[in-house]
C-alpha cells in the first residue's frame, strides 16, 4: 500500500498527453476548474521533464557499452553468437504494447470505456511477453566478462524500470474496470501511457546499441 | 503621476491577521508547506555544515606539522578530507541552495506552493537517510578515495564506507533531480499574470538554469554510481582495467555531471547576488537579460569543459577544445560580473550584512574565477595538477562563491522567514571574521600550491610549515567565525527586532506580503509591479509606500521610508 502510494505520487498522480491533439477533449479539458487546468498542466509538464532528465541516465549506460566495447578487441567477443530473433520480437511486442495504451488512453477519453479496457488489456498482454522474453534474455545473457557484465547492465537496467511501471499500469487497469477514471478524470491513465511509451523508447534506443550496431 | 500596480488585491479581513504560531516541532513532522520544507533544507543543510566544517578544522589540525600528530595513520587522513567533501557538497551547499528555491521562490512567482507540494516534501525527506548513510560510512570502513571516488582508490582499496557513501550519493542525486523538476514546472506554469519570463526575479532564473542542469547531468552521477555500486557489491569490472574495464570511464561519466555540478552549488548564489545588489544599493539591476541569458549560457556550455579535470590524463589532442570550452565559460560568469558592478556604480549602497557578504562574493569569486581561467591552460594545469593551487581555486568559488552568497540570502531573507531581523552589529563581526579567515586560509594555498605542495596527503615539506601554520590558523578563525551566524540566528529568533513585511523596501513579490507570510503566502492575488528591480522611479516609491501602508513597518530602521508620496487619486 506504501509502495503503491509512494509511486502513484512520483508519477505525479499519474497520466500525460502533452502531445494529444484532440478537440473534444480539449473542450472537454476547458470545463475543468481553473486550478484543475493548472494542476493537468503541472503534472503534464512534470513528466516531460521527468522524462527529459532519466532518458539521460538510459544515454549513460550507452556511453558505458561504446566506451568499454571501444576498449576490446572484438565485440561481441570472437566466438559469441548473439541471436537476434528473441530481442526483436519482444521489441515488436513492446512497441505494439505501447499503441494499445495509447489506443486505450485515447478510448477513455472518448468515454469509450469498454475500448479502453479492450486496448489496456492487450497492451498489458504485449508488456508481459516482453517482460518475460527480456528476462529469459538477461538470465540467459551472451558471451562472458566485460561483454556479459554490460549487457547485463543494459537490459537488467531497463528491466526494473519496465517492471515498476508494468505494475503500475496493471493498477490503473484495474482503477479503470472499476470505474475511477472519466473523460475528465484521466491522469492516471494519461500518465501510464506516457510512461509506457518511456519505456519503449529507451528500449529501442538499447536494442539498437546491443544488437544493431 | 505615474500609474502604479498596487502589490495585493482586496484584503483579507479576519483571515489575514489570523497568523498561526508554527512550533518548532511542526519542523520536525512531514509537511507539503514549501516554506516550512525551505526551513528544513536550511536546518538539515546547517547542521551538515557544522559536521563537515569540524572535519575541516581537524584536517587543519592535523596541517599544522609536516608530520603524522592528530591522525594516526595516512588513512584515517583520507577519510577526513573524503567525508569533508562529500558532506560539504552533497549536505550542506545543494541542499542549502534548495532551501532557498524552495522558500523563496514560490513566493516571488506569488505563487500558493510548488507545483508539487508533496514531491516537495518527499524530496526533502530523502535527505536526512542519505546523511545518517554518509556519517554511518565512516564507521563500516570509511571512505578515502576522496569525493570524486576515482577507481581504483574507491573499488579496490577503500572499506564498506565507501559502497553507503555512493548509496547516500545516489539518494541525494535522486532528491535533487526531484527538486529540480518541481523548480522547473513552477516556473513555467505558476508565474502570475503580468509577470512574463523577463519579469521574472533573477533568483528564479538562476534557480531556473540550475535546475535544467540537475535534470540533465544528475542522471549521468546515477549511472556512474550504479556502476561503482555493482563493482563494489556485484562482483562487477566496469572500471577494473585488468579485466576490460576502464577507470577514466567513472572519470568521464563522474566530472560529466560533476563539473556542471559546480554551477549548480554556484548559479542559485549568483540568484541570490542579484537580488541582494540591487535591493541594497537601491538600483535597477544593469543588464537584466544578459544575467539572465547568462545563467542559461552557463549551464549549457558548463556540459561541454568536463575533461579539464583530466588534463593530465585524456588524449593530448583533447585537450585544446577543452582548454577552449573552459575558457568560454568565463565569458557568461565575466558578464555577470560587470552587471553587478554596473548595478552598483552610483547606487545608494547599504553596507547591511548581506550586502557585505555580497560584495565579498565579488571579489573572492573573481579571484577563484581567474584561477579557474589559468587552470584552464592546460601546461599551467599540468603544472599545478593536485596541488593546493587547486584546492585554492574550488575553495574560492564554492567557499567565496556559494557560501558567500548563501550567507548574503540569509541576511537577505531571515526577515522575511522569520518576522524578525538579525543582528546587524553580529552580521558585521560575522561578516569581517569570515572576510579575513576565509581570505588568510585559502589564498595562501596558492603560493604552497605552485611550490608544489600535494593535495590529500598529511605529510608535507618542512619549508611549508610556516605557511601551512599560517593557514590552520585563519581556518580556526574562518571555524569560529560560523558561530557568530549560528547564535545571531538563535538569539534573533525570539529577540530580533520585529522586521515588517519589507524592512529593505523590495520590489520582488515576496515582499508584498506578511512576514512570515501565512500558510498560503498570499491572502489574495499578488500585482508583480512591472520591474522587479525598477528602483529609484516614482511608480516603484508608490509600490512600496503600498506595501508598507497594507502591511504595516516593523522595528528596523536600518532602511529609511523616504517621504510617501500622496495617495493616488481614483483617477490614476
Amino acid at each position: 500500500m506504501l509502495a503503491e502510494l509512494l509511486f502513484y505520487r512520483l508519477t505525479f498522480g499519474m497520466d500525460s498527453g502533452f502531445y494529444q491533439n484532440n478537440m473534444a477533449q480539449n473542450a472537454l479539458e476547458q470545463t475543468l476548474t481553473r486550478q484543475e487546468q493548472l494542476d493537468l498542466k503541472n503534472k503534464r509538464v512534470g513528466l516531460i521533464v521527468f522524462q527529459i532528465s532519466w532518458i539521460m541516465a538510459f544515454i549513460c549506460l550507452v556511453i558505458v557499452n561504446l566506451w568499454l566495447r571501444g576498449q576490446q578487441t572484438a565485440w561481441p567477443p570472437v566466438g559469441v553468437e548473439v541471436s537476434l530473433v528473441i530481442p526483436t520480437l519482444m521489441t515488436v511486442a513492446l512497441v505494439a504494447s505501447s499503441v494499445f495504451m495509447r489506443r486505450g488512453m485515447r478510448a477513455l477519453k472518448a468515454d469509450k470505456r469498454d475500448s479502453f479496457a479492450a486496448n489496456w488489456r492487450v497492451g498489458l498482454l504485449l508488456g508481459v511477453v516482453f517482460a518475460i522474453g527480456m528476462g529469459y534474455e538477461f538470465v540467459a545473457a551472451p558471451g562472458s566478462g566485460q561483454y556479459q557484465n554490460v549487457y547485463r547492465l543494459m537490459v537488467g537496467f531497463h528491466h526494473i524500470h519496465a517492471l515498476a511501471i508494468g505494475y503500475y499500469l496493471i493498477r490503473v487497469y484495474q482503477n479503470g474496470r472499476a470505474g475511477h477514471y472519466t473523460p475528465t478524470h484521466f491522469w492516471p491513465v494519461e500518465g501510464g501511457a506516457s510512461l509506457w511509451d518511456f519505456v519503449t523508447v529507451a528500449w529501442v534506443l538499447f536494442y539498437v546499441v546491443l544488437y544493431i550496431i | 503621476m505615474a500609474s502604479i500596480s498596487v502589490p495585493v488585491g482586496a484584503h483579507g479581513g479576519a483571515q489575514e491577521a489570523e497568523q498561526p504560531k508554527l512550533r518548532v516541532s511542526d519542523y520536525l513532522k512531514w509537511s507539503v508547506d514549501h516554506k516550512i520544507i525551505g526551513v528544513q533544507y536550511g536546518v538539515t543543510a546547517l547542521f551538515f555544515f557544522i559536521v563537515g566544517g569540524t572535519l575541516a578544522m581537524l584536517i587543519r589540525w592535523e596541517l599544522l606539522t609536516p608530520n603524522l600528530d592528530l591522525v594516526r595513520t595516512g588513512a584515517e587522513y583520507n577519510t577526513l578530507f573524503t567525508t569533508h567533501g562529500l558532506v560539504m557538497i552533497f549536505l550542506w551547499i545543494i541542499p542549502m541552495m534548495a532551501a532557498f528555491g524552495n522558500y523563496i521562490l514560490p513566493l516571488q512567482l506569488g505563487a500558493k506552493d510548488m507545483a508539487f507540494p508533496w514531491l516537495n516534501a518527499f524530496a526533502f525527506w530523502l535527505i536526512p537517510p542519505a546523511g545518517i548513510l554518509f556519517i554511518g560510512s565512516l564507521f563500516v570502513g570509511a571512505p578515502e578515495s576522496g569525493w570524486t571516488m576515482y577507481p581504483p582508490l574507491s573499488t579496490l582499496f577503500t572499506g564498506d564506507g565507501q559502497t553507503l557513501a555512493a548509496l547516500a550519493a545516489h539518494i541525494l542525486g535522486v532528491s535533487s533531480i526531484l527538486g529540480a523538476i518541481n523548480f522547473i514546472v513552477t516556473i513555467m506554469n505558476m508565474r502570475p499574470p503580468g509577470m512574463g519570463w523577463w519579469q521574472m526575479p533573477l533568483f528564479c532564473w538562476a534557480i531556473l538554469a540550475t535546475s535544467i542542469i540537475v535534470v540533465m547531468a544528475t542522471p549521468f552521477l546515477a549511472g556512474a554510481l550504479t556502476l561503482l555500486i555493482l563493482d563494489r557489491i556485484a562482483g562487477t569490472s566496469f572500471f577494473d582495467a585488468s579485466k576490460g574495464g576502464d577507470p577514466q570511464l567513472w572519470q568521464n561519466i563522474f566530472w560529466f555531471y560533476s563539473h556542471p555540478a559546480v554551477y549548480i552549488m554556484v548559479l542559485p548564489g549568483m540568484g541570490i547576488l542579484s537580488e541582494v545588489l540591487s535591493v541594497h544599493s537601491r538600483k535597477p539591476v544593469f543588464g537584466y537579460k544578459m544575467i539572465a541569458m547568462s545563467s542559461m549560457a552557463i549551464g549549457i556550455v558548463g556540459f561541454t569543459v568536463w575533461a579539464h579535470h583530466m588534463f593530465t590524463s585524456i588524449a593530448p589532442e583533447l585537450r585544446i577544445p577543452f582548454m577552449i570550452t573552459s575558457m568560454i565559460i568565463a565569458v557568461p560568469t565575466g558578464i555577470k560580473i560587470f552587471s553587478w558592478l554596473g548595478t552598483l556604480w552610483g547606487g545608494k549602497i547599504r553596507f547591511t550584512s548581506a550586502m557585505l557578504f555580497g560584495l565579498g562574493f565579488l571579489s573572492m569569486f573573481v579571484i577563484g574565477g581567474i584561477g579557474g581561467v589559468m587552470l584552464a591552460m592546460i601546461p599551467f594545469d599540468i603544472h599545478v595538477h593536485d596541488t593546493y593551487f587547486v584546492v585554492s581555486h574550488f575553495h574560492f568559488v564554492l567557499f567565496g562563491g556559494s557560501v558567500f552568497a548563501i550567507y548574503a540570502g540569509i541576511y537577505h531573507w531571515f526577515p522575511k522567514i522569520t518576522g524578525r531581523m538579525l543582528d546587524e552589529r553580529l552580521g558585521k563581526w560575522h561578516f569581517a571574521l569570515t572576510y579575513i579567515g576565509f581570505f588568510f586560509t585559502f589564498f595562501p594555498m596558492n603560493l604552497v600550491g605552485m611550490l608544489g605542495m600535494p593535495r590529500r596527503v598529511a605529510y608535507y615539506l618542512p619549508e611549508f610549515e610556516g605557511v601551512n601554520k599560517l593557514i590552520s590558523f585563519a581556518a580556526f578563525v574562518l571555524g569560529l567565525s560560523t558561530f557568530i551566524l549560528i547564535y545571531n540566528l538563535i538569539v534573533s529568533l525570539r529577540n530580533g527586532k520585529i522586521a515588517g513585511a519589507n524592512p529593505w523596501r523590495a520590489l520582488t513579490l515576496e515582499w508584498a506580503t506578511t512576514s512570515p507570510p501565512p500558510p498560503t503566502n498570499f491572502i489574495s492575488d499578488p500585482v508583480p509591479f512591472t520591474d522587479p528591480y525598477g528602483y529609484g522611479s516614482e511608480g516603484s516609491q508608490a509600490y512600496l509606500d503600498e506595501i508598507d501602508r497594507r502591511f504595516g513597518l516593523g522595528e528596523d530602521t536600518t532602511v529609511p521610508r523616504p517621504a510617501p508620496l500622496p495617495a493616488p487619486s481614483a483617477g490614476d
